[in-house]
């Protein structure tokens, strides 16, 4: 189109121009824009998961093969610190004592969370009273619950005092490593078991009620019911609970770290510990970070089959 | 189903049983019987941690257990509030844990409404990226972790100690999975009585999803309020410390002094504890949805 012929003409009207507005908004369809939106809205969650967790987790393994001491620029060593890491009688005691304490420490907290979650689901007097009393332990503070057990694991503390109402001498309990890992166990499971026992609950509330009438009809007793009802469907409940438990357990610190110290004798010495006193102690961040990546491959395998059990639920959709 | 964790807020009412009401009720007394006693050990510690805070030094260890102090001594809470700047962690503490919390009942609803009603290429993988972050926990990443916040100068910080937790992946499953059950249609119908996109989600999708965010913000908020080991890291200023620090380090300093460590751990429970009577249901929930699958 010429512009120049209408424009000699004093009688054209002027052309009208579409307003500003419409102009200057780049033509997206209705889909387009409110895709636009949806990825606008992920974007601040991935990028404050994207600095602060994936990016230091790639860090983690280029600091694994240097050495850093904070000071001096990283210097690449190749696998020296994971080499050094076999071999070294303090790693692998720590790594011990961890798996002593994941092993011990989950492995009770399952029929107890169960058996505490099948006894609620029955009926009970005064019920929420008696869920509220046991979920208690959830609500203290790591940090706290560190403290009022150290006090309790005194020599003339109140747990010795009462296992004497029971004919049993004085424990050591924080001053032997031979017990000291084991109240820390058993700290572990006081806390774990009202929090798995919630999750059980939970699942046991989604069981149909029909099928608890159906097994009734058909005569089945109680220890059937549990037994070919119940725990089948809670199968998946169960395996959830083992593999969070294992997470959390393979994460446990404030409680060994304010007790213990990681002492005595390095009896209460986990991995998370080691890694924060191998870093911020002694700051040889290198062979700190070789050992969170030991720690990682570790939490990795559980979480797979976790984020598996929480994806395969959200395909089937 | 997936939200089960939310549907049943309270148990459902037992139908009754027909006839054998005396064999019922006496099955009942038995198992009431035995929770209690379960109760009792949970309990033991916080009676123990109460009833210490108000018993005198000299009655500490004394034998037989004095089980209720009487008269009760409350002076152990005043010289421990004393001794360090207890009111100044107490509202670090608090600052720290609402600011982590507001973020993540935005940012994770934000992302779960994201991945629930919008179609965009990646989104598939924009999720399992984002489940996967809860394979990389802080006790994996700490070293890196405190080298990135150094390098942005934030170690002794408030932004150190609450940036790196604005968001997490578990908040981000959680709202996800609440925000599968909102029907589609509820959002095109406001699209075409002309809603912005933001408006919808501020104004009909967040009300709906009312029992998911606070189930996540009393998760959030618990987490964040017993965050230690990231503290323990990057803070060193006492100003910026927060409560589970400032604990821990009145027990080193004071470690003999159980009075005064009672007083202070039962004040440290204390929010905890309002807050489990007041929102128990959302509590419980919150734990609950950990457990959340399929």
């Amino acid at each position: 189109m010429s512009s120049q012929a209408p424009a000699a003409n004093p009688w054209t009207p002027p052309a009208v121009r579409p307003p500003r507005s419409i102009v200057r908004r780049p033509h997206w369809s209705l889909a387009r824009r409110q895709a636009a939106f949806g990825v606008a809205i992920i974007l601040p969650t991935l990028a404050v998961l994207a600095v602060f967790r994936f990016l230091p987790m790639v860090q983690a393994l280029y600091l694994s093969v240097t050495a850093y001491d904070l000071v001096h620029p990283p210097r690449f060593v190749g696998w020296a610190n994971f080499a050094s890491l076999l071999h070294d009688p303090l790693f692998l005691k720590s790594a011990r004592v961890s798996i002593t304490y994941v092993v011990c420490s989950v492995v009770p907290v399952l029929p107890l969370s169960l058996g505490l979650a099948v006894l609620f689901n029955q009926s009970v007097f005064i019920k929420n009273v008696l869920r509220s009393a046991i979920f208690m332990p959830v609500v203290m503070p790591a940090v706290v619950m560190a403290v009022v057990w150290t006090f309790m694991y005194q020599q003339d503390g109140v747990v010795n005092t009462l296992l004497g109402f029971l004919g049993i001498d004085p424990v050591p309990w924080l001053r032997s490593s031979a017990t000291a890992l084991w109240a820390v166990i058993l700290i572990g499971i006081w806390r774990a078991t009202p929090y798995y026992m919630v999750i059980f609950l939970a699942g046991l509330q989604a069981i149909p009620a029909d099928y608890y009438d159906a097994a009734k009809i058909d005569g089945a007793g109680r220890w059937g019911t549990f037994r070919y009802i119940t725990l089948p469907l809670l199968k998946p409940t169960m395996l959830l609970v083992i593999v969070m438990n294992v997470i959390v357990a393979m994460k446990v610190f404030a409680v060994p770290m304010i007790m213990t110290g990681g002492g005595p004798a390095d009896s209460t010495r986990v991995l998370p510990l080691f890694i924060y006193q191998t870093g911020f102690e002694f700051f040889d961040m290198g062979r700190a970070a070789a050992m969170s990546v030991f720690l990682f491959v570790a939490v990795m395998v559980f979480s797979f089959v976790q984020v598996r059990l929480f994806t395969r639920g959200a395909e089937s959709r | 189903m997936s939200l089960s964790a939310f549907a049943r807020t309270a148990p459902p009412a037992r139908r009754k049983a027909p006839g054998r009401g005396w064999m019922r009720r006496r099955g009942a007394i038995v198992v009431s019987a035995v929770l209690t006693a379960v109760a009792c050990v949970t309990l033991l510690p916080f009676y123990w941690m109460l009833s210490s805070s108000l018993r005198t030094m000299e009655n500490m260890f004394r034998l037989p257990i004095q089980w209720l102090p009487w008269p009760p001594n409350w002076q152990a809470y005043a010289l421990a509030w004393q001794a360090q700047d207890f009111t100044r962690y107490f509202l670090n503490s608090g600052l720290v844990a609402v600011a982590i919390t507001l973020s993540n009942l935005l940012l994770c609803s934000l992302a779960g409404y994201s991945l629930t009603k919008f179609h965009y290429r990646g989104r598939g993988a924009m999720f399992l990226a984002i489940l996967s972050t809860m394979m990389l926990p802080l006790e994996v990443t700490m070293v890196p972790l405190f080298l990135i916040i150094k390098r942005l100068d934030w170690a002794n910080s408030y932004q150190g100690l609450i940036v790196p937790f604005l968001v997490d992946g578990f908040g981000v499953f959680l709202m996800r999975q609440y925000m599968m059950s909102i029907p589609k249609d509820l959002i095109d119908s406001a699209r075409i009585d002309g809603a912005s996109e933001f408006r919808i989600f501020w104004m009909i999708i967040l009300p709906l999803c009312k029992p998911a965010l606070v189930a996540l913000a009393v998760f959030t908020f618990r987490e964040a309020w017993d965050m230690y080991i990231w503290p323990l890291i990057i803070i060193t200023k006492d100003s910026l410390r927060t409560l589970p620090l400032g604990i821990s380090l009145f027990m080193s300093s004071y470690g003999t002094s159980w009075d005064q460590l009672m007083a202070i751990a039962v004040l440290g429970t204390l929010p905890m504890i309002l807050l489990f009577f007041f929102l128990q249901r959302a509590f419980i929930q919150g734990i609950a949805a950990t457990g959340l699958k399929e």
